[in-house]
C-alpha cells in the first residue's frame, strides 16, 4: 500500500463523508472532500489527488460526467460508489474511465482492498515496462507471447492469448463487456457477450488451477471482468 | 332529394309526354293530309316510325305504347286504304302496324334501361359522398365512451335517417348506442340472432354487393335494417337502421366503415390503459428508486461508523462524532420507515380521523416534538390568534404539520427562521408555515403534493424522502382537511393546512377540554 496517498472523496451525503473521511484518514491517507461535481472537479485541480472515490448520484453534474471529465485530464484511478441494481451507471461509468466499483451499502474492508488494489496497480505500471507480467504462478511473455504455470507452457489460441494480456495489462481492473468485445472482435461484436463467455470459459480451463471457482480471471457479474493479482499480494 | 318526390314527378310528366306524342302525330297527319296530300304509304310510315322512335326514346314504356297505337289508328284512317274507316284491306299493313308496336317497345324498353343506369350512377354518387362524409366524421371520434353515440349521431345525420342504432356484444348483453328522431325499442334477442347467423355464415351476394347476415324487420311501423358490423370477417356489433331506405351494398360498406371506428375506440382506449399502467410502472420505480437510495446511505454510513469505532486507532473525541453519526442514521431510518407505514396505512385506507377538543398550542407543540432533531438549526416562531379549543383529530394534524415544518427545514437555510401561524376561523382550524428558503418554483407547484416529487431548484440538498407532503396530504384528507403551497410575495415558501373543525363557543364552556401542552 501507499503511504500519504491523496484520496479525494466526492459524495453528496454528509453522512457518508463524516464516516469514510475518518475510515481513510485513520489508515494514513490523506482525505479531501468534496460534496458536488463541480467541487469534485475543481478540487481535483487544486489537490491533484493520487485516487478519487466518486459516488455516481450528485446531485449538480451527473457522476459519470465527472469521470469522463477528469480521464481526460489524468490518469487517477476511480473508484466508483453505486447502487445495487444499477448495471447500467456502473457499466457507463467503467466505458468512460473508471477503474473499479464498490456497491453501496459497502463495508469498511471492501472499500480499503479496491482503493489499496489501485494504487499498487499504479504503482506498479510506473515501474514495470519488462514485458512479463507474473501474478501468483502465473507467468506471461508479452513479447514472445508465451503463458507459464508454475514454469510449465500453456498453449493459448491467439484469440486466448489476446484477452489475457489485454487483462494483465490492466490487471485489477474492471474491464466491462463491452470494452473487451471491441478490443478483441472489434467495434461491430459489442453486443455478442457469448463470443466472450465462450472465450473466458475455454481460458479458464488452460489457466485456472480450478476452473470452477477462479482465482485470476474473476468475473464482475453484468458489468465485466478483472485478472486478479489478489494472491501475489498476500505473498508479497 | 327524397325518392317519392322523384317518382311523382315522373308520373306526371307521362301525361305530358303522351300529350305532346299524339300531337306530333296529329301534326304529322294534317301536314300529309292537307298541305303536302303525300299519298306514298312508304313516306307516310316511315314518318310515323320516326315520331314513335324519337317518343319511345325519350319516355316511358306507356307513353311510347300510346304514341304508337296513335301513330297507327291515324295511319290507318288517314292512309291506309279504305281511306276514312279503320277497316284494314290488305293484310300487309297489319305488318306495318305490328312493326310500329315492336319498334316503340324496343326503343322504349332501351331508354328505360340507359335512363336507369344514370339514376343508378347518381344514387351511388350520394350515397358514396355520405360514405365518404361519414368516414371523415369517424376520424374525429375521441376515444371515450361518447365516442360510440356520436358515431351513431354521425350515421343517422350523414344517410338523413330517422333511427340509428349501434350495438355491441357484451358478455350475456348488448350495448346499445342509439341516435335519430325517432325512439324505437329493440328486441335484443333480435341482436342476437342476427349476430349469430353473422357469426356462422360468410357468403358474398355478388348481385346486392351484401354479405350475408342482414335482416329486416318491421317494428312500431318501422322497417329496420339490421347490418353485421365486421373487421376483416370477425363481426364485432350490429348496426340497425330505419327511415330512409339505403342500397343493401350500402349499408353493407357503412357497417364496414362504422366497425373501424369502433376498433379505432377500442383502440385508444386500450392505448390509454396502457399509458396509465406505464406511469403507475414509472411511479413503483421511483418509489424503488428512492426507497433504494434512502435505505442505502444510511445503511453504509452506519457500517462503516460501527467498524470506525471497533479499530483501536481512532481518538475518544472521533469515537463519539463516529457515535453520533450512528445515531443520527439511525433516526433518519426510523423517520423513514415511519413515513413508509403512513404511507402504506393512507394507502389501505387505514387510518381514521378520531376528532375531540384541542388547542392549537397544543397541536403546534405535538408537530414540534416530532422534528425537533431536524429543527435544531432552525428559529421556530409560533404565532397563535386566538389559542380556543377547535374539535379535529389534533394527531393527524399535527403530524401533517410536522411533515411540513421537516420540509421548510430541509430547504430553508440554517440559522433562518420559519413561522409558524395558528388561526381558527369560521372554517376551522388554519395553520401557515413560512419559510426563507427558495421557495417553490412554479412548474413544481401542481406536483408538489405528489409521491416521491422532488423540486428539481431543491437541488443540492436532499435527504428527504419526497413523501413527507404527500404523507401531510394523505393524513388531512382524512379529516376532510386540505394543505396547499404557494410563495410568499416577499419570498419563501408559504404552507397552509385548512382543517373544518367546530370551534368552542367560550362563552357556554363547561365541557373537559384537552389541555394544551407546554
Amino acid at each position: 500500500m501507499t503511504p500519504d496517498a491523496r484520496i479525494l472523496l466526492v459524495d453528496d451525503e454528509a453522512s457518508i463523508q463524516r464516516a469514510v473521511g475518518p475510515l481513510l484518514r485513520a489508515r494514513g491517507y490523506q482525505v479531501d472532500v468534496a460534496g458536488t461535481g463541480a467541487g469534485a472537479l475543481k478540487m481535483f485541480g487544486e489537490r491533484a489527488p493520487d485516487l478519487m472515490v466518486l459516488d455516481l448520484g450528485l446531485p449538480d453534474i451527473e457522476g459519470t460526467e465527472v469521470c469522463r471529465r477528469v480521464r481526460a485530464l489524468s490518469k487517477v484511478p476511480i473508484i466508483v460508489l453505486s447502487a445495487r441494481g444499477a448495471e447500467a451507471d456502473k457499466v457507463n461509468a467503467l466505458d468512460l474511465g473508471a477503474d473499479d466499483y464498490v456497491t453501496k451499502p459497502f463495508g469498511p474492508e471492501e472499500l480499503l482492498a479496491r482503493i489499496r488494489v489501485a494504487l499498487r496497480r499504479v504503482a506498479s505500471e510506473d515501474d514495470v515496462e519488462t514485458g512479463v507480467f507474473r501474478a501468483g504462478d502465473l507467468t506471461i511473455d508479452y513479447d514472445r507471447r508465451r503463458v507459464l504455470r508454475q514454469d510449465t507452457e500453456i498453449r493459448l489460441t491467439p484469440k486466448e492469448f489476446e484477452l489475457l494480456s489485454l487483462l494483465a495489462r490492466n490487471h485489477d481492473r474492471v474491464l466491462t463487456h463491452r470494452a473487451i468485445l471491441k478490443a478483441i472482435w472489434g467495434p461491430n461484436a459489442v453486443e455478442h457477450t457469448e463470443h466472450l463467455w465462450t472465450l473466458v470459459a475455454q481460458l479458464r480451463r488452460k489457466i485456472e488451477p480450478d476452473p470452477g471457482t477462479p482465482r485470476y480471471l474473476l468475473s464482475e457479474p453484468w458489468v465485466g471482468y478483472r485478472l486478479s493479482t489478489a494472491d501475489s499480494e498476500g505473498a508479497a | 332529394m327524397g325518392y317519392h318526390v322523384a317518382f311523382m314527378a315522373r308520373g306526371s310528366s307521362d301525361v305530358t309526354r303522351a300529350a305532346a306524342a299524339v300531337g306530333a302525330v296529329a301534326a304529322v297527319t294534317f301536314i300529309y293530309v292537307r298541305w303536302l296530300h303525300v299519298s306514298n304509304l312508304a313516306t307516310v310510315s316511315t314518318t310515323f316510325l320516326l315520331v314513335v322512335l324519337v317518343v319511345a326514346a325519350t319516355s316511358r314504356l306507356r307513353v311510347a305504347a300510346a304514341t304508337s297505337v296513335a301513330a297507327m289508328i291515324a295511319f290507318n284512317f288517314f292512309f291506309l286504304p279504305p281511306v276514312g274507316t279503320l277497316t284494314i284491306a290488305d293484310p300487309h299493313n297489319w305488318v306495318a302496324l305490328v312493326a310500329f308496336l315492336a319498334v316503340s317497345l324496343v326503343a322504349s324498353h332501351l331508354s328505360a334501361v340507359a335512363r336507369a343506369r344514370t339514376q343508378e350512377a347518381v344514387w351511388r354518387r350520394d350515397e358514396l359522398a355520405r360514405l365518404f362524409d361519414l368516414s371523415r366524421d369517424v376520424q374525429v371520434v375521441s376515444d371515450s365512451r361518447e365516442a360510440l353515440a356520436s358515431l351513431a349521431r354521425a350515421i343517422a345525420r350523414r344517410f338523413d335517417l330517422e333511427y340509428v342504432a349501434l350495438a355491441l356484444p357484451r358478455v350475456g348483453d348488448w350495448d346499445v348506442y342509439e341516435a335519430g328522431a325517432a325512439t324505437i325499442t329493440l328486441d335484443t334477442r333480435e341482436f342476437s340472432r342476427a349476430f349469430a347467423t353473422a357469426q356462422t355464415t360468410l357468403e358474398f351476394d355478388a348481385y346486392a354487393r351484401t354479405y350475408s347476415g342482414h335482416r329486416t324487420m318491421e317494428v312500431d311501423g318501422h322497417t329496420i335494417r339490421l347490418v353485421p358490423l365486421r373487421v376483416g370477417t370477425k363481426p364485432i356489433g350490429l348496426l340497425a337502421a330505419a327511415g330512409r331506405p339505403i342500397e343493401p351494398g350500402t349499408l353493407d360498406t357503412l357497417g364496414g366503415v362504422v366497425a373501424i371506428a369502433i376498433e379505432r375506440a377500442h383502440f385508444l382506449e386500450e392505448r390509454k390503459a396502457a399509458a396509465l399502467t406505464r406511469q403507475s410502472e414509472e411511479l413503483k420505480t421511483a418509489l424503488l428508486a428512492s426507497l433504494g437510495h434512502d435505505l442505502r446511505t444510511p445503511l453504509t454510513a452506519i457500517r462503516v461508523a460501527a467498524s470506525n469505532i471497533k479499530a483501536p486507532w481512532l481518538t475518544a473525541e472521533a469515537r463519539v462524532e463516529q457515535i453520533d453519526l450512528i445515531l443520527s442514521e439511525v433516526e433518519r431510518l426510523t423517520r423513514l420507515f415511519q413515513n413508509i407505514l403512513d404511507m402504506a396505512r393512507i394507502d389501505a385506507g387505514a387510518v381514521a380521523a378520531e376528532t375531540r377538543w384541542a388547542h392549537p398550542s397544543e397541536i403546534v407543540a405535538a408537530a414540534r416534538g416530532q422534528v425537533e432533531q431536524t429543527l435544531q438549526r432552525h428559529t421556530l416562531d409560533v404565532s397563535l390568534d386566538p389559542d380556543v379549543p377547535v374539535r379535529l383529530d389534533p394527531r393527524l394534524t399535527a403530524t401533517a404539520l410536522a411533515h411540513l415544518l421537516e420540509n421548510a427545514a430541509q430547504y430553508a437555510p440554517e440559522g433562518s427562521t420559519i413561522h409558524v401561524n395558528a388561526r381558527v376561523t369560521a372554517d376551522g382550524l388554519v395553520v401557515r408555515v413560512r419559510d426563507h428558503g427558495p421557495g417553490v418554483a412554479p412548474a413544481d407547484l401542481p406536483y408538489l403534493f405528489d409521491r416521491f416529487y422532488r423540486g428539481a431548484a431543491a437541488g443540492t440538498h436532499l435527504s428527504g424522502t419526497g413523501m413527507g407532503l404527500a404523507i401531510a396530504r394523505g393524513l388531512l384528507a382524512v379529516e376532510r382537511g386540505r394543505v396547499w403551497a404557494e410563495n410568499a410575495p416577499d419570498g419563501g415558501a408559504l404552507f397552509t393546512i385548512l382543517v373544518p373543525a367546530a370551534i368552542k363557543d367560550t362563552a357556554t364552556e363547561g365541557e373537559p377540554v384537552g389541555s394544551p401542552a407546554a
